[in-house]
């Protein structure tokens, strides 16, 4: 045995760190250049990527794949006095996430040749956005992770406002304001979670790993309408971000307003930020309300994959297409972490993966086509595959890899989400993989008008195919492409441990819930007769909601969420779907809309006496704090 | 009443800043027109004199001169946001007041009266004291606001400023006259003993604490007694905007701390629900109307009078950790704030021309620094992370949430999304839009880079490294 | 007999007429007056209630009162005059360039 050199050491420990902060550093070196020689600046900004792509390939070199836990930590005291902590670390679910940012940033930035105004500018925004997006993946703090997440966006938002198309300005503000408006109240939920974290322990921090154990190991309860309001604030933040059904709107502006590499970037990466958060934060941090909102969500990701799908078949700009397929293809990652499932969260994570590599390419290919025409319309092409064999060739390969045709990455991704949900709900599954059909119907639609057929348009007669610069982006996807289709244990096996832990820490929740709903409802329904609450509940049985949930405990979700302790949730149709998320709403928000009744002018207390004197009759855990 | 031992040290920064205003005034006929900016250099050595000798002031806490001056870390704190302000804004005026052909050097000798006025009102322990100190920073004010006088604009501003001004000041009196008849007393640690004993009128109390309220709402302009605000900013000389969107604001919440939580914290229960609701209109009205404001001083007005709110929210809280944010973000608000100001100096030319927002229109491509300066202070007021804002109304909401406001920390997170939508547009101007001006004659002197300087990695500091300061306002808070 | 109670109700009359002076009337010099007006009405509570306590602070704090009143009126004045110079009116109304 030889000793270790120290200076491993150093990069074993602070490996974090240098790829988060390598292309910071590159960005700050830009700044000296003069905007003059635009060709040096290129290949600088190409070589920092580079670089911080070789350094994030250390990382799945020495990770370890049989351990759960969050590797290659670094903590250092931020803000002592406020238990702020720059603390980072890496496991099974974030580790490709980051190597995907790091893989499709040297490539977003192999795209950017037509950019040519203000290039100094464009690269640092370029470079600082990468620094955010790995940032985002790696911190381990919540502070860190909301700064991470807000500082991104200002760079996306340059990128899209300065060098995007026609209607770039009222795009990116669009972005900005849309993930703005989510991102803040999680900021509230954040600060709300530490106090609550503080009170109950003693250790007021903002550490993620520290209040995720104190709530799997059952040192912090969160009462119902607590957790409830939490999980809104989070999930809201994610679901735009993600970009969930009906909260999508931003998207298609975005991505067609920016330009190539930043529609890459947008769509590779920017989305995984919110499936992230809904596997990082949501899942674990809040599971038993996870669990009561995976039929709804469900159904939202759901009516997401079959919207996205058929929006994007009638869209003529290919770029609008790509973006809605992005709906659509989101919804299927959302279903699958939604599914509580090994296979279900494995196929959601592998997903993102292969969605950032399939929809970076496609915009990439559509980016390499807009260059030589200027336009993206299906229409005013056709026949290309006569004049650029090589990347009608590339094209369709994309094309099969993002419809899911198997031995190439799609499929494995969509296969295992449809695994999952299957187990859980029939109906589901069955919908989401019409969603599959028809993702091949407008891909294919769309490849048939652009390539096959005669070259009608004469201005398409003289393109040229793909330049040298234009195959060293695209080939090193294409790789990719075929090897996660072939060798997907390869990606897989790294995650099963910490997707494993993840899905303990849910189930565990889960049950314990199904358990507490009971004694909860019993308890609820015994106290409504006797408390002034119970009898203006009573008073109001004439109205619908009244009567709902008076006839709560024979409909379908009670019987469900009984039957939860079973561990199987085989919930019917769609309509059972949607009755069964409200019943649970309207569960959840009686006790959380109390201090809303009784709100002073002053404000809404924090912690507010959530139904205790119902709940505290059975010692329930739910209310000991 | 006897005046008790007199001590110089106490009081030395109001006294230095107090000569030196004097002897920049006396020494103008003296001085040739092409020396007076020198003056100017010697009000700012002036500043930071005073400066220097908040050293030896802060190793004389205590209450001095029959408790009329009170010096602790809370008084020092604020002097120290009083004198960089000051600092900040004579170099921000040397420039202006040259180009505007106004070279007066009373304006230093004015803005150092003010600045003394504010140093008494955060140390006073006295309501005279307070209302003294009000009217040395208010009448000074006034004349700065006035000080083109041959603009119809700034006079419109002065008078404007000088009516609601005296006519708040004098609900101010009325309220010390009603506490001193309730009470026996105007020391504001007297008020809160009798007020502990049972045997006072509180109706009375009550009407005088709500008198006093809504004078010192008006002189830190928040809702609903923020109308005046737009006009006297828009139509002020731009330095002095500046200097008035911070200055007196942040003495008037020194104040407002002061009273309300030595004086009255017994009667919490009848003021807090007010400053609810006064917090909660002033994030609303002032975020929303700045989205719609053409002109970029009346712009930041309206952003001014949000960031009041803000600050309004941390009093709400009324906790140590309120008053400990509050500080903090007045620190950070004044430096983007003036630095945000300074810029608009920059920019604008002879007689208030090019004062929109639209005038910045490819800032960005002609002047890449300065463009990237001004987004830093924009991006800082809107608060993202990484910059002075986003600290500042971090620790404000944490304040809150512990409170348990959690509605008025929703609306306030809420309200910052939409003034996002404003002050980017000023970034979407400089960087997005096609330049109609090239910008050529736009003069940076050294004075301005100075001022630039300080506000911008002051801004930086408080954003990334906040620990340190954030150590100070937690000693520096009251109780 | 003149107790303190009428001085009080003096005072919080004439505080109350300044108040409707500044809010109806559209001569600056009136309003001027009317603000005048409030400070002298405060100066009366505080001499009465500085008479019903027996305590001097209330007339000194009278006295501060009136030297501010009359510094606040003289800069007061000049700034009318200053813009009385630019623009020959005494009317509140017609001073508004900018949105009031």
């Amino acid at each position: 045995m030889f000793s270790r050199p120290k200076h491993m050491e150093f990069v074993g420990s602070n490996i974090l760190t240098i790829v988060t902060f390598t292309p910071a550093a590159g960005a700050l070196l830009i700044l000296f250049y003069n905007r003059a020689h635009a060709r040096s600046i290129r290949t600088f900004a190409l070589i920092i990527t580079l670089l911080a792509f070789v350094f994030s390939l250390y990382l799945v070199a020495r990770f370890d794949s049989s351990n759960p836990d969050f590797q290659f930590g670094v903590r250092v005291p931020w803000m002592p006095s406020l238990g702020i902590d720059y603390s980072m670390g890496v496991d099974g679910i974030s580790l490709f996430l980051i190597l995907l940012t790091t893989l499709l940033t040297p490539l977003a930035i192999l795209a950017s040749s037509s950019i040519n105004d203000r290039l100094r500018e464009y690269f640092i925004f370029m470079l600082l956005l990468e620094s955010g997006m790995i940032g985002v993946f790696a911190s381990l703090d919540f502070f860190l992770f909301y700064v991470f997440w807000e500082v991104m966006l200002i760079p996306m938002y340059f990128l899209i406002g300065v060098w995007g198309g026609e209607r770039r300005i009222y795009a990116a503000m669009k972005f900005v304001l849309y993930t703005m408006i989510g991102s803040v109240l999680m900021l509230v939920a954040i600060i709300a979670l530490y106090f609550i974290h503080g009170n109950a322990t003693g250790t007021f921090t903002f550490s993620y790993p520290q209040i995720q154990s104190a709530l799997a190991s059952g040192r912090l309860v969160l009462s119902p309408a607590i957790e409830l309001w939490l999980f809104v604030a989070f999930f809201l933040a994610f679901a735009i971000k993600v970009p969930l059904f009906p909260f999508h709107t931003w998207l298609p502006d975005a991505h067609v307003e920016a330009p190539t590499a930043g529609s890459v970037l947008l769509a590779g990466v920017l989305l995984k930020m919110g499936t992230y958060g809904l596997v990082r934060f949501s899942l674990p941090l809040f599971p038993h309300i996870s669990h009561l909102f995976a039929p709804l969500i469900s159904m939202l990701a759901v009516v997401g994959i079959i919207y996205g799908a058929l929006v994007a078949m009638v869209q003529p700009d290919m770029k609008k297409l790509v973006a809605y397929s992005s709906v659509s293809h989101l919804g299927f990652i959302v279903l699958g972490i939604f599914s509580f499932t090994i296979q279900g969260l494995e196929g959601a994570i592998y997903q993102m993966l292969n969605h950032g590599i399939s929809t970076g390419a496609l915009f990439l290919l559509v980016g390499v086509i807009y260059d030589r025409r200027h336009t993206r319309l299906i229409e005013e092409f056709g026949g290309l595959a006569n004049r650029m064999p090589v990347y009608a060739t590339f094209f369709l390969i994309v094309t099969l890899s993002s419809i899911g045709l198997p031995g190439l990455n799609g499929f494995v991704g969509e296969f295992l989400v449809l695994l999952g949900t299957f187990g859980v709900n029939h109906i589901r599954a069955a919908v989401a993989a019409l969603g599959v059909i028809l993702s091949a119907v407008y891909m294919l639609w769309m490849y048939q008008r652009v390539m096959w057929g005669r070259v009608e348009n004469d201005r398409n007669a003289s393109l040229a195919d793909l330049a040298g610069r234009e195959r060293a982006m695209l080939v090193p996807i294409l790789i990719m492409i075929f090897w996660m289709g072939m060798y997907s244990s390869y990606f897989l096996r790294p995650m099963d441990a910490s997707v494993m832990k993840l899905l303990n820490q849910t189930q565990a929740g889960r049950v314990e819930y199904a358990r507490d709903l009971n004694t909860f409802l019993s308890a609820q329904r015994r106290a409504r007769s006797a408390s002034p609450i119970g009898r203006s509940l009573k008073t109001r049985s004439a109205s619908p909601i009244g009567r709902s949930l008076k006839t709560r405990s024979a409909s379908p979700i009670g019987r469900s969420l009984k039957s939860g302790c079973a561990g199987s949730q085989q919930a019917g149709g769609a309509d059972e779907v949607v009755r069964s998320a409200l019943h649970v709403f309207a569960e959840l928000t009686t006790p959380a809309l109390q201090p809303f009744l009784r709100l002073r002018p002053i404000g809404l207390a924090l912690r507010p006496a959530v139904a205790p004197p119902l709940l505290c009759e059975e010692g329930n855990v739910l209310a000991s704090k | 009443m006897n005046l008790a031992t007199i001590n110089i040290a106490a009081i030395l920064p109001t006294l230095v800043l107090s000569v030196v205003g004097i002897v920049v005034m006396v020494a103008e006929p003296f001085v040739g027109e092409q020396k007076k900016s020198n003056l100017g250099w010697l009000a700012f050595a002036g500043t930071l004199a005073a400066m220097l000798s908040l050293v030896p002031m802060a190793n004389n806490r205590g209450q001095w001169y029959s408790n009329l001056w009170i010096v602790d870390d809370y008084d020092v704190f604020l002097d120290f946001i009083f004198l960089l302000i000051a600092a900040i804004t004579i170099l921000t005026s040397m420039d202006f007041l040259r180009r505007e052909e106004l070279n007066h050097p009373e304006f230093y000798s004015l803005l150092l009266f003010a600045t003394a006025g504010m140093l008494m009102m955060a140390a006073s322990n006295e309501l005279v004291m307070v209302f003294l100190g009000l009217e040395i920073l208010s009448i000074a004010t006034y004349v700065m606001a006035g000080f083109r006088r041959a603009d119809l604009k700034s006079n419109e501003s002065a008078l404007k400023y000088f009516l609601l001004g005296s006519f708040s000041s004098a609900f101010f009196l009325y309220g010390i006259a009603l506490i001193f008849g309730a009470t026996g007393s105007t020391n504001l640690l007297a008020i809160a003993d009798a007020l502990r004993s049972s045997k006072i009128q509180i109706s009375l109390v009550s009407l005088s604490a709500a008198l006093i309220l809504i004078a010192l709402c008006f002189k830190v302009a928040v809702a609903p007694f923020h109308v005046w605000t737009p006009d006297v900013y828009e139509g002020a000389p731009t330095p002095v905007t500046g200097f008035m969107s911070v200055g007196p604001k942040a003495a008037g919440f020194a104040v407002l701390f002061r009273v309300f939580l030595t004086a009255f914290p017994s009667i919490e229960d009848r003021w807090g629900s007010a400053i609810w609701m006064v917090a909660a209109l002033t994030m609303i009205l002032g975020n929303v109307i700045a989205v719609v404001q053409p002109n970029i001083k009346r712009m930041l007005a309206y952003s001014s009078i949000a960031h009041a709110g803000y600050v309004a929210v941390a009093f709400a809280a009324t906790s140590d950790r309120g008053v400990s944010a509050a500080l903090f973000y007045l620190l950070a608000y004044s430096l983007m704030n003036l630095g945000a100001f300074a810029m608009v100096t920059i920019i604008s030319r002879k007689e208030d021309k090019l004062v929109n927002v639209t005038d910045y229109a490819g800032l960005g491509s002609k002047r890449p620094g300065l463009a990237a300066v001004l987004s830093l202070f924009m991006l800082s007021l809107a608060g993202v992370p990484g910059t002075a804002g986003f600290a500042g109304k971090f620790f404000i909401f944490r304040a809150a949430l512990e409170s348990r406001l959690v509605w008025l920390a929703i609306i306030g997170v809420v309200t910052t999304v939409i003034s996002f939508y404003y002050y980017l547009s000023v970034i979407v101007q400089m960087y997005m839009r096609e330049p109609h001006d090239e910008f050529s004659d736009v003069r940076l002197c050294g004075s301005l880079k100075f001022a630039l300087v300080i506000s911008a990695a002051g801004t930086l500091y408080l954003g990334l490294l906040p620990t340190r300061v954030l150590d100070w306002t937690t000693t520096a808070a009251l109780r | 007999m003149v107790t303190t109670f009428h001085y009080l109700l003096l005072g919080a009359a004439l505080f109350t007429i300044g108040v409707i002076g500044v809010l109806t009337r559209r001569n600056i010099m009136i309003i001027l007056m009317s603000i005048e007006l409030m400070m002298n009405a405060v100066n009366i509570n505080l001499i009465a209630f500085s008479n019903r306590l027996q305590q001097v602070t209330g007339q000194v704090f009278a006295i501060f009162v009136i030297t501010v009143a009359a510094a606040e009126a003289a800069v007061g004045l000049g700034i009318v005059i200053a813009m009385f110079k630019n623009k020959e009116t005494m009317n509140i109304n017609e001073i508004d360039l900018m949105k009031w």
